[in-house]
């Protein structure tokens, strides 16, 4: 297995990348996704692996300049070890070779050459410059041979201009195992990247896309926004305190004398390498119209029910409908699960008339285990989510 | 919305300026004064920002013609790339971006747009604040370069997605083409992307320009110079 450096993506993949693999980081112009190649590349060469760099389009010095800039000097050294094909191997075999077909010759025979002889098991290439001067099945050729021989892994890095037919010639006539696009946002604010796998031939996942932030040197996957809703006094405000490394809430006092949220709850925090906002809503009625712009780009919803009430389940179904009509996964979180006269999961599942899908977990807000527990179900759900 | 002042007076008394979101190749021979007559259109005034794409002069010389021409420095970025591939180690700044080559596309996108996130994040300029949106001009010197290392069908897939990304941004963009190094193909391609031309001739050392595209503006050859980043119409 190779990692590819971003350890949220690795998990989706089930631990990386398997030996002998085909995989494309397929670029738009203009996103910032470059660190996706290198963090790969680190991770092959911080495991041991030999691997061959080509880099038709650059010095090997100017890459080793933007690697180390990328990734942090620890890539440095290890640099040491890769073979390389650059831009200079390019000219010279432009020179000597004058027809596409020898230029294509050479370019394999050096590939295989450097294969052989360092025992390479994992080629890297930079692939804009081969797909321009070769097509896509003449650049693959001269890759195809190394590949198979030494059953390395095989990872591209491509500035997609031609969009979604392009792709879909690499997952269809070139069978690519693992094709990632790299997007980003349109506009230039709010301006967001993401990535969306689009195929994955030794795991069965969805298409999915999951925005990222660079932090430190790393691609670090993130949920933007998490909305927490529910009846009122079901819990939420607890929830999103227990859940978050930092927060707040906004509660005044209610005609009973309990503090009811007015505003909205906010929490952040880091969970399995994805960086979390904690929307939390207030559960009265009367705030009702804060809710659909509060859903609006969220990415999941934990609703807190109170299980010992079953007469506030009605009000958790109208949440529900809101919810499902913008078409955001969710989990039932059943808060007070410690507290007598609470509705099992399936009373629960059956009151609320929701699909076997929906997990429903039975909590205390005020357990810390109880409510990462939740958020970790949502997570794996969002990025499980069909596009 | 915003018109950007282009010092010609034939475009600005007719139509108070370039329209945001309009894209302008300029056609010229070598030694046609084309590049000043770039770089005067690009000139950021008083609360714009301008973007340089250098694929002929280092980011210095890039710098010190705006510097003659009065430009506030802190408004103009350049993503040079030329200097990299004899300084491998060169760092970016806020302003100043590199890439190893005029082949690295990627590269390029990518500077552009880390630049033009940073200009509406408003951390471009040291903390002195432009206009908001940002009206931003943005040059390429040259789409004649670009062309000599990658080929015609890839730039005009590359163009388009960046003349689009400017017009979402409403900017201008300024092109320079060598209109004796390319056949007659090359040159429409390429003006399929743009919404104004201007031709650029040379006789008897004297350069004329010729626009078209902008309504209300004549196309009849003008005599000019640029003198200290201004263009001026000869008589």
């Amino acid at each position: 297995m190779i990692s590819t450096g971003v350890s949220g993506l690795d998990e989706m993949l089930g631990n990386g990348i398997p030996r002998g693999r085909k995989v494309l980081y397929s670029l738009e112009p203009g996103v910032d996704g470059q660190l996706f190649m290198i963090s790969s590349l680190s991770c092959a060469l911080a495991k041991g692996h030999s691997c061959l760099v080509i880099l038709p389009n650059t010095t090997v010095d100017a890459f080793h300049s933007d690697a180390v800039s990328k990734c942090g000097a620890k890539l440095d050294t290890k640099l040491k070890n890769v073979a390389f094909l650059d831009s200079v191997d390019r000219e010279r075999i432009q020179k000597s070779a004058k027809t596409t077909a020898a230029q294509k010759r050479e370019w394999q025979a050096r590939v295989q050459k450097i294969c052989r002889e360092r025992e390479v098991d994992t080629i890297f290439a930079y692939f804009d410059l081969l797909y321009e001067d070769f097509g896509l099945e003449g650049a693959l050729d001269i890759l195809a041979t190394a590949q198979h021989e030494r059953n390395a892994t095989l990872i591209l890095e491509h500035l997609n201009l031609e969009g979604p037919p392009l792709l879909s010639r690499f997952i269809q006539e070139q069978e690519f195992d693992l094709v990632i696009a790299i997007r980003s946002s349109s506009r230039p604010i709010p301006h967001f990247n993401y990535f969306t796998i689009l195929h994955c031939s030794w795991s069965s996942l969805p298409s999915r896309s999951v925005p990222f932030v660079i932090s430190g040197n790393q691609i670090v996957p993130y949920v933007p926004k998490i909305v927490v809703t529910g009846p009122a006094h079901s819990g939420k405000s607890t929830f999103v305190a227990n859940a978050s490394d930092e927060g707040r809430s906004v509660d005044r006092a209610g005609p009973d004398g309990d503090p009811t949220t007015v505003a909205l709850d906010y929490g952040w925090l880091r969970w399995k390498d994805f960086e979390i906002t904690l929307y939390g809503t207030p559960g009265h009625a009367r705030f009702d119209p804060l809710i659909p712009p509060a859903l609006n780009h969220a990415m999941g919803v934990v609703l807190v029910i109170d299980a010992t009430k079953p007469d506030t389940l009605p009000r958790a179904q109208s949440l529900i409908e809101l919810i499902t009509k913008k078409k955001i996964p969710y989990v039932i979180a059943a808060n007070r699960r410690d507290l007598p006269g609470v509705m099992t999961p399936g009373e629960i599942r059956a009151q609320l008339q929701i699909p076997a899908k929906i997990p429903v977990y039975p909590i205390s807000a005020k357990v810390r285990q109880d409510v990462h527990r939740v958020l970790e179900s949502l997570v794996d759900y969002i990025t499980q989510y069909p596009v | 919305m915003y018109l950007y002042k282009s010092g010609i007076a034939q475009i600005d008394d007719v139509s108070g300026g370039l329209e945001a979101g309009t894209n302008i190749l300029i056609l010229a021979p070598p030694m046609s004064y084309a590049e000043q007559l770039a770089y005067a259109l690009t000139k950021p005034l008083p609360g714009e920002y301008s973007i340089v794409l250098s694929t002929n002069e280092r980011a210095s010389e890039v710098i010190d013609f705006f510097k003659v021409a009065g430009a506030d420095k802190r408004f103009t970025g350049v993503i040079d790339a030329i200097t990299k591939s004899s300084t491998p180690g060169i760092a970016d700044t806020q302003r100043l971006m590199f890439v190893s080559s005029p082949t690295d596309l990627t590269g390029i996108g990518i500077k552009f747009s880390n630049m033009i996130e940073t200009i509406f994040e408003g951390d471009f300029s040291e903390g002195e604040p432009g206009l908001f949106p940002p009206p931003i001009r943005f040059c390429v010197n040259s789409i004649s370069t670009l062309l000599m290392y990658r080929r015609l069908e890839v730039l005009y897939q590359f163009l388009h997605v960046l003349t689009a990304k400017l017009k979402k941004t409403e900017g201008v963009g300024i092109y320079l083409l060598n209109s004796e190094s390319f056949d007659e193909k090359t040159l429409s391609l390429i003006k399929q992307l743009m919404n104004c031309v201007i031709e650029v001739k040379v006789e008897s050392n004297v350069s004329s320009l010729r626009i078209q595209g902008i309504r209300g503006v004549t196309g009849e050859w003008l005599k000019f110079s640029v003198t200290k980043g201004q263009v001026v119409i000869l008589p």
